[in-house]
């Protein structure tokens, strides 16, 4: 069993998985032209690139709470989590370990996030990453498979054998 | 005094439904055949019998159009003899009828309680799903020459577009107009009963016209005729049908002010849209109820739940669709993940 957290949120990973923090500036040393997302998971088949936004942080002041929900569900942080998806996999392919298909799963800690709007910002994701390739690109290698925009009530709805909680 | 209250009895699909109402804006939701048009419906038709002096029975079947317009068959079915009551409240005065299911007893009660309901009369105007104003070229005089087979919701309608504009409206509601105008690019004329939007690309008979369009049409027909003013009701069914989300924006932020401004409101909706952009856009003095009509698990009648909030809306079948919808695209994506 490993205990990822970020700030005061927990994930509990179960079986023979590794699973390391990535944007920790000191190991990571390209976080100046790279952005990196919070953790990668390696499975027999496939990695999962894990980014977690906590806007319900009972630290964070309220408006920035709001302010983070507004840009979220209006698609302004969409290129900011593309870049983050992308930079790591560069990061990862020039280390010579990108050798999987890649998942990309984003928790925003908000409850208030409905199912619809978790869906929309699903759609969003998917498409400015390259998920759905067209047949006519011919790539040999695998790239994003697929990818998720979870609050914390639909990842332990879906994910129960990785239960995330608040610390 | 708007509608405070609503009761039926074994009317249509209610076995039993006692249900308060907002002064503000009513939100009908439920999956179909949960009763969201019946309700509006006959609410509709009592305001109607404040006007014209028609029997409440007599509205409620010009209104719902039964077969052989036999106001029996608004009974709640069941084997054997029945009778249906509906009640509808402003404040303490009561417009009732009550009438059996007996097609060999056609006779029916009604009854004004305390005040004659016609003592104050109810403006209201119910816009119907199918849109009528392309169709309206000599409907009217068909309509009230000839048997045909529409509920008289589509004559209605089309009597409260023809009205002539006020003299003078409000800056609340002369701002509204433009803000509609502003989506219309233009503004709606009336020529030999045919409706047209004149705007600088042309003037376009409705016919030609998006579906969505006419509809914003229409609203801004009734707001400049003064339909829409304080004291009156209107009742909408399903405003999402044919219409952009994106003008759901606009069209729920001018039924909020409409709200504001006195007029009482029922929508019956499907749109996740609608009910978002109403979230939204309210404020803390915003008169809103969400009423979710579903079937209770105990006994399958037909029950509802009122909610002065979203979040609230329980069952929220619009939601749950939704979360089908999501839970199938995390299935999909996580094929191997749990695993």
């Amino acid at each position: 069993m490993r205990m990822l957290q970020e700030r005061n949120l927990q994930v509990s990973i179960d079986g023979e998985v590794d699973a390391r923090k990535f944007d920790d500036a000191r190991s990571h040393g390209l976080s100046h032209c790279m952005k990196a997302v919070d953790f990668i998971i390696e499975f027999p088949d496939h990695y999962l690139f894990l980014e977690f936004k906590d806007p319900r942080h009972p630290d964070a002041p309220k408006h920035n709470r709001d302010k983070f929900i507004r840009e979220f569900t209006g698609g302004s942080l969409d290129q900011e989590l593309q870049y983050k998806c992308r930079d790591s996999f560069l990061y990862e392919w020039a280390s010579g370990r990108a050798d999987k298909p890649v998942r990309y799963f984003v928790l925003v800690a908000d409850e208030a996030l409905s199912d619809a709007e978790l869906t929309v910002r699903t759609d969003a994701l998917t498409r400015v990453l390259p998920i759905k390739v067209p047949n006519s690109v011919l790539w040999t290698k695998p790239l994003f498979q697929s990818c998720v925009v979870f609050n914390i009530e639909s990842w332990n709805r879906s994910l129960p054998q990785y239960p995330l909680k608040r610390a | 005094m708007t509608l405070t209250k609503v009761r039926l009895e074994r009317f249509t699909a209610f076995e039993e439904l006692d249900l308060e109402l907002s002064s503000g804006i009513n939100v009908l939701i439920g999956a179909n055949g949960t009763g969201k048009t019946h309700l509006m419906k006959a609410c509709y038709a009592a305001c109607e019998a404040s006007k014209t002096g028609e029997s409440f029975t007599e509205k409620l079947v010009h209104v719902f159009l039964p077969s052989r317009r036999g106001h029996w068959r608004l009974v709640k079915r069941r084997r054997g003899g029945s009778q249906a009551t509906v009640e509808v409240f402003r404040g303490e005065q009561c417009l009732s009828t009550t009438f059996s299911n007996r097609a060999t007893v056609p006779r029916y009660t009604d009854v004004r309680q305390n005040r004659s309901w016609e003592d104050a009369r109810i403006e209201s105007v119910y816009i119907p799903v199918k849109e009528m104003l392309a169709n309206a070229p000599g409907f009217r005089s068909l309509y009230s020459n000839r048997e045909i087979h529409f509920e008289s919701v589509y004559a209605d309608i089309l009597d409260r577009a023809f009205l002539p504009p006020l003299r003078h409206s409000s800056y609340i509601f002369r701002s509204l107009l433009r803000e509609l105008q502003g989506a219309l690019g233009g503004r709606i004329r009336v020529k030999n009963e045919e409706f047209f939007l004149s705007s600088r690309r042309g003037v376009f008979e409705f016919s030609l016209l998006a579906e969505g369009l006419r509809k914003l049409g229409l609203l801004w027909l009734l707001i400049r005729n003064g339909t829409l003013i304080e004291g009156s009701v209107l009742f909408w069914d399903e405003p999402e049908t044919n219409l952009n989300p994106k003008l759901c924006r606009l069209l729920m932020k001018v039924l909020l002010e409409l709200q504001r401004n006195g007029v009482q409101i029922f929508l019956a909706t499907h749109d996740y849209v609608i009910l978002k952009e109403l979230d939204l856009q309210m404020s803390g003095g915003d008169a809103v109820a969400f009423h979710s009509l579903h079937h209770d698990n105990t006994d399958g009648e037909l029950v509802c739940h009122t909610s002065s909030d979203y979040l609230g809306i329980h069952p929220n079948t619009i939601a749950d669709a939704f979360s089908d919808i999501y839970d199938r695209v995390v299935e999909r994506s996580l094929d191997g993940v749990t695993s």
